[in-house]
């Protein structure tokens, strides 16, 4: 059977490394991976809650944007369990059969904002959120309900919503008998009206309530209510419906909420939005929805219901009714009077109680998941839910680096990528108000911000060291038309003069004095279409006018980094202009793109640091129904196009970032997460290394740290913190069985600090690595055989052992400058002596693979902004190399008597006969040990006396650990210790001379005891 | 030889390019790491020579077939139990006291329902009563694997019986697990996915065996142990399983 074995494993071996196949990128990212930055202080949109029937501690929430979220503790802590799928959640449903394990998901949130994303589909899982797999209605676009029969889990019904921005017969409630293999459309009205509720009667499987809703959106407006809306019910399971109207409004319906109440089903509320004010509001049925009664029109039920149209019933009280707002509201008296719910963050989307115990409720709002215990008076924020929205992201040049967004309905911020302990809320400084968008540091003076909140209302210079806030916007000025800012307006910083600032209107403004005053330069380069700009009838059946609609405004700004002459201009209604005379002439050049559908949204143009003719633009059709990836390469200033992405993007692209280095290394920000290709755009990766599928707003690449920031729009700031080992791979590298990438010197970090206070309920977002990376590439796993690493000197002497990365593609080792710790002598607990710090110069990493040796040279520098001297360092490192060898001798010396004393003990043990000189001997040897080493006690508040060998290595720890020179107080203390040494020395001359003399003697005529094998100190030190 | 290891090879490739059911995919495992020669194993000592910023951390890991194992750990001439089971107690060194303390009843029951594992669940799996279902095929790491779901019944936690389950991932290729994932249960980690990553297959004895095991939190921090050393068939004092008594 071995040989089977070898022939096996000579099979693996034998698979071609040297391949010539294509290289596919995304399989050889490797352990590149991306890092989690948050924050979760604002949080972001949660937009449905399901708590387990029977189990409180198991509470599940769908977001908007960062996925599906599951929590074990009863709220406290969650864990993302749907990263690899569509992060945009409709709702989630647990299977009433089979609460513990069988959960489904229906994608596409179905609170339909302007910035809202879209679904593929339905999924299940059997085994409580750690396997999913896609049931179908992938072109639904969102999904706002789930029922699952509860005695046959495989009949289950589907409240489909539908497309938001164009029409789609992929609507409607849909039901499967066979668990999700087959799908049946049984309630269809037309492709422009949706099922937005479907509840079921917890008594009667057989009895359904769907509410449809005829909506539409557009980049320019918004359309709530139409004549197809309607209140539908089954009482067969879905074959036959009946449109429900007695005592409910007549005419034009907009969004309809309806719910059961659990403990009697009879009860039904509805909340409907009509053409007639006054109708608008909250009805009850008590007879399961014959019959209606108008109770109440208060604020509370009416407003916003396209966001806010879901109502709650008490599962054990049907006069407790809870409904979604803009704070939220509550009745106890069966709908007749409502008070908002207990502070907390505003727009409230779905309300929860807990089956077990109606006190307790869970709220999800713009601003994360909020849980109370006295039935919605009081609210707790969960802070361990990093799902924030970033629109943008910018960066700035202090080390660590700061990253600048602003969030959805969550104001700007500014935040560390790393900071003591890891990056916590309180970390981030609050920057702007309302909805954050584009926030940039200004180039040279560090304390001063630009932020803006939602169509331009405000564009703040914010010093956050003075605390000196203004008002910097453009206003219009005589014989202007009313300035039109896109609700996520253009703002942008300029590489070639530190005070300039651009913002864009349907005009390109300039300011070249931190937005003191501006100028513009350019005509409207919008296509300036009157019939989309009638925002102030947006809305339908309820206005709702909030500047989400704003249009022909100009949308990305990007001056040229090699010349401010050249500044390209996108706009929200497709337009795409250049000026190559700093603002003097414009030409519009969207007519030498072919293939891209008029009047596209133009969401990014980058231009290149590799040539000011060269620029990347994208273009995002969403908006139109249209989910194509539109992304384009110009190299002659816009006179053509190439378009550079494929279908294996499988979505619509907000952002393109090119590399600084390699011009054919280029990320894409999609709506389905991070794309990466290595080929200037023929072939595209999705790049998944804790990486969710997250819809990716911004990409920016920080030049100097080679990290590429995105700003998610669900799952806050994800850092790739190093790229510069894509820039190297090719084909080429599967032809070495180890290739090294090369590497910048590394530089030894410094910085020491006592760590966060993030305490264990709270989200705290990744460090980097402050350690040396040493970067290689295997064209295959090694799976078979030894493979180490470790740091050696330019003469082959070890410095440290490392552990090598094995995988496919890049491998990152991590060094942390350290060499070898000193051994220590043996005694009773812990006497930390940790390894030193190497020196600046040139090291080897060397890698052993099988029979091959791989080696790269590798330098290590001090950091140049270090306030510490080269005679200082010196210092430092002579006094730490002298305690090193301080250690390693008292350890050789401890081991001498330890070695003598074991013996005396097997003497005793052997020989009954009591001998007094023996039993000196020992209690001599045991007397100098215990002035050497600690003996008894325990670790913690028993501890021993500190010795010498617990006072060295103090001494040690805490010079070594410092990069400057020791004290005079510290030379002192190590005075003294060498000084004890001296006296133990002497102590054991004269026990040797002594008692140890004549135990020798006795030893040597002595059959059953040997005398001692002592090792020399270079044995010694490989024991 | 050399044709009768061709023939051979071009077998193997047939076996590889068409569809494999799960217990073709154990069964080759089985015998890619030894096949019948594990029924000679009785036990494994393995050794290694952790490094903590420098400092050489010894650490012994011993797996007796009949369930009973420990770890052990080397620290400034201490020696403590990082985790030890006797067959009817599990139990460990307290760091701060330096002394054996007994882990939870459910620990110890958990133990033992997994004391007849060894060598490990997958390839014994219908012995034990477990199932083991092919879910397909996922790249790990851009690495072609086969993905099992291991069922190992319950375990309990915190006095409920809750699922066991594991998932491995195979190499395709080398017909070993790279991966084997399972959800933590308890503690404030409860939810998240706990990962072992295999490398370094060396032969011993006729059987081969990870020698590099990198433990951790997925898309989190790992801890590599790169064992320098593997004794088949160690011999073992007994009381280094047994709780001592106080």
């Amino acid at each position: 059977m071995i040989r089977f074995s070898f022939c096996a494993l000579l099979l693996g071996l034998c698979v071609p490394a040297f391949s010539q196949e294509k290289l596919i990128a995304g399989e050889y990212f490797g352990d590149l991976k991306a890092r989690h930055l948050g924050p979760a202080l604002m949080s972001g949109r949660v937009s449905d809650i399901e708590l387990h029937p029977k189990n409180s501690n198991i509470v599940l929430i769908g977001s908007a944007g960062g996925g599906v979220w599951k929590s074990q503790d009863g709220g406290v802590r969650f864990t993302s369990i749907f990263d690899n799928y569509c992060q945009s959640i409709g709702v989630v449903t647990i299977d009433p059969s089979d609460p513990d394990n069988t959960y489904w998901v229906g994608t596409g949130e179905t609170w339909t904002r302007n910035s809202v994303s879209a679904g593929d589909g339905i999924y299940k899982t059997s085994d409580g959120g750690k396997n999913w797999t896609k049931m179908g209605l992938e072109k639904t676009d969102r999904i706002a309900s789930i029922q699952v029969h509860p005695k046959n889990p495989n009949i289950i019904y589907v409240a489909a919503l539908g497309a938001l921005w164009g029409n789609s017969d992929d609507r409607g409630v849909y039901k499967t008998e066979d668990g999700g293999k087959t799908w049946n459309k049984i309630l269809f009205v037309n492709n422009t009206t949706g099922c937005s509720e479907l509840v079921m009667d917890p008594t009667n499987p057989e009895v359904l309530y769907a509410a449809f809703w005829e909506f539409r959106r557009t980049a320019y407006s918004f359309s709530s209510g139409g004549i197809n809306s309607a209140l539908y019910k089954s009482t067969d399971g879905g074959k036959t419906w009946q449109k429900l109207q007695n005592g409910l409004p007549k005419g034009k319906l907009g969004r309809i909420a309806v719910t059961i109440a659990p403990s009697n089903p009879q009860i039904v509320y509805a909340v409907m939005e009509t053409e007639k004010k006054e109708e608008k509001g909250l009805y009850r049925s008590d007879d399961g929805g014959s019959n209606w009664k108008f109770l109440n029109g208060d604020f509370g039920l009416t407003v916003r219901p396209f966001y806010f149209s879901r109502i709650t019933v008490d599962p054990k009280n049907p006069e407790i009714i809870t409904k979604a707002g803009l704070s939220g509201s509550i009745s106890r008296d069966g709908g007749k009077t409502f008070k908002n719910l207990g502070s907390m963050h505003s727009d409230i989307h779905d309300i929860a109680f807990d089956p077990a115990n109606s006190s307790k409720l869970f709220v999800a709002t713009d601003g994360g998941l909020y849980r109370s215990l006295d039935g919605g008076s009081s609210l707790e924020m969960v802070e361990d839910l990093p799902l924030s929205q970033f629109y943008h992201v910018s960066t700035d040049n202090r080390n660590p680096f700061y990253v600048y967004g602003g969030l959805q309905d969550n104001n700007s911020w500014f935040g560390p990528s790393a900071s003591p302990g890891g990056v916590e809320a309180r970390d981030w400084e609050l920057v702007g108000q309302g909805d954050g968008f584009r926030v940039f540091p200004h180039p040279t003076e560090p304390n001063v911000v630009y932020s803006e909140m939602q169509g331009a209302e405000a564009i703040w210079r914010f010093d956050v060291a003075k605390q000196q806030l203004k008002v910097v916007k453009p206003y219009p000025v005589d014989g202007d038309p009313k300035l039109r800012f896109n609700w996520n307006a253009a703002i942008t910083t300029s590489k070639h003069n530190p005070n300039r600032l651009y913002a864009g209107s349907q005009f390109l403004h300039i300011s070249e004095d931190r937005g003191d005053s501006w100028k513009k330069i350019s005509p409207d380069l919008t296509t300036n279409d009157k019939t989309k700009q009638n925002q102030e009838e947006s809305g339908g059946l309820s206005a709702d006018n909030s500047g989400a609609e704003n249009h022909c405004t100009i949308f990305t700004i990007a001056e040229s980094p090699l010349t401010d002459q050249v500044i390209w201009v996108g706009t929200d209604d497709g337009n795409i202009q250049l000026t190559q005379d700093g603002g003097k002439t414009w030409t519009n050049l969207i007519k030498n793109i072919t293939g891209l559908p008029a009047h596209t949204w133009c969401y990014h143009i980058e231009a290149s640091v590799h040539g000011k003719e060269i620029a990347y633009a994208v273009f995002d059709g969403h908006a139109k129904n249209d989910y194509q990836a539109y992304v384009y390469k110009t190299t002659d200033f816009g006179k053509t196009w190439k378009p550079i992405v494929s279908n294996q993007i499988g979505s619509f692209v907000r952002n393109i970032q090119e590399d600084y280095v390699n011009q054919n290394l280029l990320f894409i920000g999609a709506e389905n997460g991070l794309h990466i290709s290595l080929d200037g755009g023929a072939n595209w990766s999705a790049f998944t290394n804790n990486f969710p599928k997250v819809a990716v707003h911004y990409l920016e690449l920080h030049a100097e740290k080679n990290s590429l920031i995105a700003a998610t729009h669900g799952r806050g700031i994800i850092i790739l913190d190093d790229i510069s080992p894509l820039r190297n791979i090719s084909e080429s590298l599967l032809k070495s069985n180890l290739t090294f990438f090369d590497t910048k010197p590394f530089v030894i970090s410094e910085k020491s600090n006592f760590g966060g206070t993030a305490l264990s309920n709270q989200f705290v977002g990744d460090n980097p690595t402050s350690n040396a990376k040493i970067s290689y590439f295997l064209p295959k796993r090694h799976t078979f055989g030894k493979m180490v690493a470790e740091i050696v000197d330019m003469n082959g002497n070890l410095v440290s052992k490392l552990e090598a990365g094995k995988l496919k593609g890049v491998n990152t080792i991590e060094w942390g400058f350290n060499a070898l710790a000193p051994k220590v002598a043996k005694g009773k607990g812990f006497a930390l002596a940790g390894a030193p710090t190497v020196k600046a110069g040139k090291y080897k990493v060397k890698i052993s693979k099988g029979t091959e040796v791989f080696e790269k040279e590798i330098e290590v520098q001090y950091d140049p902004l270090s306030t510490f001297t080269l005679n200082e360092r010196t210092e430092q490192q002579r006094i730490t190399q002298e305690l090193f060898n301080f250690i390693q001798d008292l350890a050789y010396f401890v081991y001498n008597i330890d070695q003598w004393d074991e013996k005396v003990e097997e003497f005793q043990k052997k020989n009954s006969a009591p001998n007094k000189n023996i039993n000196k001997l020992g209690e001599e040897l045991d007397a100098l040990r215990e002035k050497l080493v600690v003996t008894k006690g325990d670790n913690y508040v028993g501890a021993g006396e500190p010795q010498l060998r617990e006072k060295l290595n103090d001494i040690y720890g805490t010079i070594s650990s410092y990069f400057g020179a020791p004290s005079t107080t510290q030379i002192e203390n190590i005075n003294s210790l060498k000084k004890q040494f001296d006296t133990a020395k002497v102590d054991f001359e004269k026990i040797k001379a002594g008692n140890l003399k004549a135990f020798e003697k006795i030893l040597e005529k002595n059959a059953t005891v040997q005398k001692p094998v002592i090792v020399s100190f270079e044995e010694f030190l490989k024991l | 030889m050399k044709k009768l290891i061709f023939l051979f090879l071009g077998f193997a490739w047939i076996i590889a390019v068409r569809a494999q059911n799960v217990d073709e995919i154990i069964t080759a495992y089985s015998q890619t790491i030894g096949g019948k020669n594990w029924d000679a194993v009785k036990g494994m000592r393995m050794t290694a020579n952790v490094e903590q910023g420098g400092m050489k951390i010894p650490v012994e890991v011993v797996t007796m077939k009949d369930g009973r194992m420990f770890t052990k750990i080397t620290f400034m001439g201490n020696t403590m139990t990082m985790a030890a089971f006797d067959g009817e107690k599990s139990w460990s060194t307290n760091f701060m006291t330096m002394e054996p303390e007994e882990g939870t009843a459910e620990t110890s029951e958990n133990s033992k329902r997994s004391m007849k594992e060894f060598p490990n669940a997958l390839i014994n799996y219908k012995n034990l009563g477990y199932s083991a279902t092919l879910l397909g095929s996922e790249k790990i790491d851009g690495t072609d694997c086969h993905k099992i779901k291991l069922d190992k019944k319950t375990m309990l936690v915190e006095g409920q019986e809750v699922p066991n389950v594991e998932f491995y991932y195979l190499d395709k290729e080398n017909n070993v697990p790279v991966l084997v994932e399972s959800e933590i249960k308890e503690g404030e980690m409860k939810g998240k996915i706990s990962q072992t990553k295999f490398s370094d297959y060396q032969e011993i004895s006729g059987v081969f065996i990870p020698y590099s095991t990198s433990s951790g939190i997925k898309d989190g921090e790992s801890q590599v142990i790169q064992f320098e050393k593997v004794e088949i068939n160690p011999t073992v004092d007994d009381k280094d399983f047994k709780f001592p008594k106080k």
